[in-house]
């Protein structure tokens, strides 16, 4: 076994990096730590199109850890730092303003920014999007004074500014082409009745893209596929994705396609470089998780590669979205259910859809049901064989089935 | 505080790897207290909401000495309310619990030893 590197230099304050710290230095590495990060202060960024966003949580209150934790922790933490290459034959990691920090080890986790599309006038009118807290903090300030706004893509993030913005008074029209959104990640069922709630909450959802933008006396001119007359909105915001943060890497001469290619260990093309969170994709079968919590576990799973220990046990994709007051999760691979039970009614909360294919369990969606979602996480990591008609059983306590 | 502590619940009333409730007003504590008990039987007291958001703990997920928030998953020690997992960042607050003859009492502000 190679000896535990000496210097490590992170790159990216999100949840990605922040995690490889925190797990490296819980896992007893004593070396030379340092946190290179863009911006003011490491955040986490769910919150950004959530609580942030409606004022309800200042950037204090988003903090991924604490102000005094980087020093208790004996992390050295940049900030306000941009990272301008990275010399691994040298073991150097150059920063804008000059400065070279040493570097046995380098891991990247530089994430994504937020995805564009070629609407014709988008610049113009100014369409924002919501990637970072300057993002987010740029939508507030326009808050004030906007009492109609137009969302493009119901996607997650979308689904959520709509949500927000709807919750904050705003007249919003959200518009995606696909029918219904977000059907591979939950399941068309639920994605049909997630996407009509909006629709209750009084959103108006179109099913059309954007043809043009145009910003006039009147506001900013909307016209949306297959419709003649423009929509009339004081507010732009586009929620279609995220493009991997991949310049750095390529610069370096990393294996990238679409993503920082990893694998099952973070490990890139280069050994003395991992890569943790959105900007990475996996080189075994070319998925790109881009979960809060996929990249806090890679981050968990580059502090083992580091340390030279087994990977931690892996778990089956999970995520969660906030939305109009209700709590939505989801994990495995809805995608791969060939039919779906109901632990409950659907549309009457609380209830949750179980996926199988045949017989075997592949993933859950819940909506105010953890328990149901945390239940088959469990059943999934474990590859514990169920009855779907069980767990669609709202008597059956799900805590006890899985103790058998 | 010492003496005999606060009759909170009968044991038979906490589910092994759940938690219920007690409000603030039987004991006495800043926010409602969550009984929590593992799955090897013991009871541990935390308070109840999520230092992250707003979650009740005690609807939260018990596991080999550990709860996960019902909301965003963020873990905490029974034992110690030490916070274990992002993306709560603060500890939770524990209290002493003691269990006799199948009740549950509770030492608002008493850590355990």
């Amino acid at each position: 076994m190679s000896a535990t590197p000496g210097r490590i230099v992170i790159v990216g304050g999100g949840v990605a990096g922040v995690s490889t710290v925190a797990a490296l230095r819980a896992g007893g590495y004593d070396g030379t730590l340092t946190l290179v990060d863009a911006g003011e202060f490491p955040y986490d960024r769910p919150p950004l199109s959530k609580d942030y966003l409606a004022g309800k949580r200042d950037f204090e209150q988003i903090a991924l850890k604490p102000a005094g934790w980087y020093e208790t922790q004996s992390v050295r933490l940049i900030r306000r730092a941009q990272v301008t290459a990275l010399l691994p034959g040298q073991g150097l990691v150059q920063l804008a303003d000059g400065t070279t920090l040493p570097a046995d080890r380098v891991v990247l986790g530089t994430g994504g920014t937020a995805a564009r599309l070629p609407i014709p006038g988008a610049a113009e009118v100014g369409v924002q999007v919501l990637r970072t807290v300057e993002d987010a903090g740029r939508l507030r300030d326009a808050l004030p004074a906007a009492s109609r706004a137009l969302v493009i893509g119901a996607g997650l993030i979308g689904a959520e500014v709509a949500s927000t913005l709807a919750g904050l008074g705003c007249a919003v029209v959200l518009a995606d082409p696909a029918a219904p959104p977000l059907a591979a990640a939950v399941g068309p069922e639920l994605a049909a009745w997630l996407h009509d709630q909006h629709r209750t909450r009084g959103i108006d959802t179109v099913a059309a893209g954007i043809a043009s933008l145009r910003r006039t006396s009147r506001g900013i001119e909307a016209l949306l596929g297959g419709e003649k007359e423009a929509r009339v909105v004081d507010l732009v915001v586009l929620g279609v994705g995220m493009v991997a943060a991949t310049p750095l890497a390529e610069a370096a001469g990393l294996e990238v396609d679409r993503g920082i290619l990893v694998d099952s260990a973070q490990r890139t093309s280069n050994p003395a470089v991992l890569a943790v969170g959105d900007v990475t994709r996996s080189r075994a079968d070319g998925t790109q998780a881009g979960h809060w919590d996929a990249a806090r576990r890679d981050g968990e799973r580059a502090a083992a590669t580091l340390l030279g220990r087994p990977a931690p046990v892996a778990s089956a994709p999970w995520f969660w979205s906030d939305r109009h007051g209700r709590h939505i999760e989801t994990v495995g691979r809805m995608a791969a259910a060939d039919r779906t039970v109901v632990r409950g009614r659907l549309g009457d909360e609380p209830f949750a859809v179980f996926g199988f294919r045949g017989t075997t369990l592949v993933g859950a969606v819940s909506v105010d049901d953890t328990f149901a979602v945390r239940t088959a996480r469990r059943l999934l990591d474990g590859a514990i064989p169920v009855d779907a008609d069980l767990l669609a059983d709202p008597s059956t306590n799900l805590r006890r089935l899985l103790r058998g | 505080m010492s003496g005999t502590g606060i009759r909170v619940a009968a044991l038979d009333d906490i589910p092994e790897g759940e938690g219920i409730t007690v409000d603030r007003a039987v004991t006495g504590t800043e926010d409602d207290i969550a009984l929590l008990r593992d799955d090897d039987g013991s009871v541990w007291a935390l308070n109840d909401t999520c230092t992250h958001e707003t979650a009740s703990l005690a609807e939260g997920w018990v596991e080999k000495g550990h709860v996960e928030c019902p909301l965003h998953a963020s873990r905490f020690c029974l034992r110690s309310g030490k916070v274990e997992g992002l993306p709560a960042t603060r500890d939770a607050v524990a209290h002493r619990v003691e269990v006799r003859d199948g009740e549950v009492y509770l030492f608002p502000n008493e850590t355990s030893s």
